[in-house]
């Protein structure tokens, strides 16, 4: 048999795999409408936050720094900072239930693990404002919740609605799948035979977790963490119905901006400049996308 | 062939429809008697084909009625009524026999959307937004509507009804020729308290901020969201005007906002009407129809106790405008005329509870809406309370930078 002949061309599919050669033309759908719905409305709002007004609803299109001049105000810099400062405690809510609950998904659920999954999914399905608005009723200082709490003994006036306590609720239930599902996976891939090597060589079970299992998770957990931040840094409608409308987020003064005072500039600039303070984060979340790339696989 | 057919089949393009119909409507007004769509279609028809044989310059208007007298000042005099009618309004604002009565008195085919803020209907109108005939704005949507020269002035002939409107609303802070619109209905911005936890007896918009910081740390109480609501209601409890562009008296509004504001649990006028019926809001403002219906909700614990502020407070009013586009000002103006009969505002008062300055219908109203000051807000109040208006980009501007610090504060 001709054995020693047939072997070149077996290796030439081998190369081409290295290089796929699929028309480059078949992502033009793709792209084209990225760049109208995506990178179109981006530019607008780069034009609106450069022009100035001119009356009522109308701009004037020019290059003009002005209205960045005008963020720089102790007023603005405050609601950029209380933001954050909200959008942080949120994700440090979001990572204390989220976090033990990814853990015991993927460590003590064998059977169950894919039904556990679907029910963190699950409240996605319907829609947000209903969610949010059902939280208002569990909420209520009249509500079962409220009975149920001074009936324990616990506290005996149960007052979170329309605090920053029932934002920070409604945040962190609003965006939990969010933050589960990184961090599931990551501890999905992690080897568990390193926790145990650890407990077998004297380590604390605690200690086993804090050197093992939380430094091969954090990139996950990170990822999870600023996936949830950055959301909710630009929420709206959680600070207006569950804080009463007495909490100004970026999102909230935006909005006050280009619908009550119709101050197109204005609001474009606002989002430009929260976008760019957001890119930071951003920058950071892709190094420890990359690095968990490395690691996890 | 007793029965005949009323649907006329021509054989043309769809788009000349309209044109056909007013050609029917022309030949049987001027016809004055009864006839068939295909016979009045038939003689105009003719008509036209005559004027055309002769090649001479027939004005196909003005054949009916006295209406063309005033015909070259007047665009709109003597031009036929045309088929179809646009209304861009805030939803369930008109009662559903409104628009039956007046299809059937005018056959005009009815178009309506609905918008849920003046932003709304402005950013519409402002992306270039045409096609509607009627828009109901309030009254600081009318004020800047008229400055951008958005608005049509009104054809006062073509809605004789409107003469029943109280003259204190013809001529207005916003709209002070009264050429661009008639009132729709109006409204004030009031307060309500639990007289059961507030003891203290409130009478004016400053003696309800007063109580704020003491009862906020009691129970809920609440403010109207927006800064065209909080700032102008803050100017005019100091007794300064709503609409000032003072960069001093703005000042003073917003240090006695901030001196108040941990008084303020929430700041909502979306959801305060189910909160305060169910007894949640111990001191806060309000709308009278809103607050009209706390009251009622709150009927059997009779502990809700709503005022109307002794000095000043707003008084609001949505009115009946016609865009400079509209497509159908004639129907656009017939609409009108018609919401302004009286027997229709009655039936229209009792639908959305709001008042209609035509004393004709007030009349008419049943008792308990006529003399309940909530609804029939007395002019003794309404006389001193004023319009909160958009006098520039820059009031509207500073107002907004207020709220913000209000909020955040």
């Amino acid at each position: 048999m001709a054995t020693e002949t047939i072997q070149p061309p077996k290796r030439s599919p081998r190369r081409r795999s290295f290089a796929p050669r699929y028309p480059g033309w078949l992502t033009a759908p793709s792209l084209i409408y990225y760049m109208i719905f995506f990178l179109g409305p981006l530019a607008i709002l780069v034009v609106f936050s450069v022009a100035t007004q001119a009356g009522f609803g109308s701009v004037s299109y020019t290059f003009s720094t002005s209205q960045f001049q005008a963020l720089n105000d102790p007023l603005y810099i405050k609601v950029f900072r209380q933001t954050m400062l909200m959008a942080a405690g949120g994700t440090a809510l979001t990572i204390a239930i989220g976090y033990p609950v990814a853990y015991w998904m993927s460590r003590y659920l064998t059977r169950y693990k894919t039904l556990a999954l679907l029910l963190v999914i699950v409240p996605f399905w319907t829609s947000f404002l209903i969610r949010t608005y059902a939280l208002k009723i569990i909420l209520d200082p009249q509500g079962y919740l409220a009975h149920f709490v001074e009936w324990t003994g616990i506290s005996n006036q149960f007052n979170v609605l329309y605090t920053g306590k029932a934002v920070a609720i409604g945040l962190a239930y609003n965006y939990l799948p969010l933050l589960i599902l990184p961090v599931y996976a990551s501890l999905e891939r992690m080897d568990w035979k390193l926790v145990e090597a650890a407990t077998d060589l004297g380590a604390s079970p605690f200690k086993a977790f804090r050197q093992i299992t939380l430094p091969l998770t954090l990139p996950g957990l990170i990822t999870g963490a600023l996936l949830v931040f950055i959301p909710m840094c630009g929420e709206y409608v959680i600070p207006q119905l569950l804080g009463g409308g007495q909490f100004a987020f970026v999102g909230t003064v935006i909005g006050s901006n280009f619908l009550g005072a119709q101050n197109w500039p204005f609001g474009s600039a606002m989002a430009i400049a929260f976008m760019v303070l957001l890119s930071i984060f951003v920058v950071i979340y892709i190094a420890f996308a990359t690095r968990e790339e490395q690691f996890g696989a | 062939m007793t029965e005949r057919d009323p649907e006329l089949k021509i054989l043309a393009p769809i788009e000349t429809r309209p044109r056909l119909d007013r050609l029917e409507r022309l030949v049987r007004r001027s016809g004055g008697g009864r006839m068939t769509r295909a016979e009045a279609l038939g003689l105009g028809g003719l008509a036209l084909l005559a004027a055309a044989g002769c090649g001479g310059k027939t004005s196909t208007g003005g054949g009916g009625g006295g209406a063309s007298s005033s015909g070259a000042t007047d665009p709109l005099a003597g031009k036929p009524m045309e088929s179809n009618l646009v209304i861009y309004n805030w939803s369930q604002y008109d009662d559903p026999s409104t628009y039956k009565s007046f299809k059937t008195q005018n056959h005009v085919a009815i178009k309506e959307t609905y918008y849920s803020s003046n932003d709304e209907l402005l950013a519409k109108l402002q992306a270039g937004g045409t096609g509607y005939d009627i828009i109901v704005p309030s009254q600081n949507a009318v004020g800047e509507l008229v400055q951008l020269g958005s608005l049509m002035k009104l054809d006062k002939a073509l809605i004789p009804n409107a003469s029943g409107v109280e003259s204190s609303w013809v001529k207005t802070a916003y709209d002070p020729t009264g050429d661009y619109k008639v009132v729709k209905d109006f409204g004030v911005t009031m307060f309500f308290y639990n007289n059961k936890i507030v003891t203290e007896k409130p009478t004016t918009m400053k003696q309800f901020y007063d109580l704020l910081p003491k009862y906020g740390k009691v129970g809920r109480t609440n403010l109207m969201d927006g800064a065209e609501e909080v700032v102008p209601l803050a100017l005019m409890a100091l007794g300064l005007d709503p609409n000032t562009g003072d960069s001093a008296d703005l000042d003073k509004a917003k240090n006695f906002l901030l001196s108040i504001r941990n008084g303020v649990t929430t700041i909502d006028s979306s959801n305060y009407i189910n909160d305060a019926s169910a007894g949640k809001i111990i001191l806060g403002q309000g709308w009278n129809g809103d607050v009209r219906r706390i009251v009622s909700a709150r009927k059997k614990q009779g502990d809700i106790t709503a005022v109307l502020p002794q000095d000043t407070s707003e008084k609001w009013a949505d009115n009946w405008c016609i865009p400079a586009t509209a497509p159908d000002p004639v129907a656009a103006h017939a609409w009108i005329n018609h919401l302004c009969d009286p027997t229709v505002a009655v039936k229209e008062m009792e639908y959305h509870n709001y008042p209609i300055p035509i004393q004709a219908a007030l009349d008419q109203t049943p008792a308990e809406l006529k003399n309940d000051p909530l609804f029939n807000v007395p002019t003794s109040y309404t006389d001193h309370y004023k319009f909160i208006l958009n006098p520039s980009q820059e009031i509207v501007n500073a107002r907004t930078q207020i709220y913000t610090a209000f909020q955040s504060a």
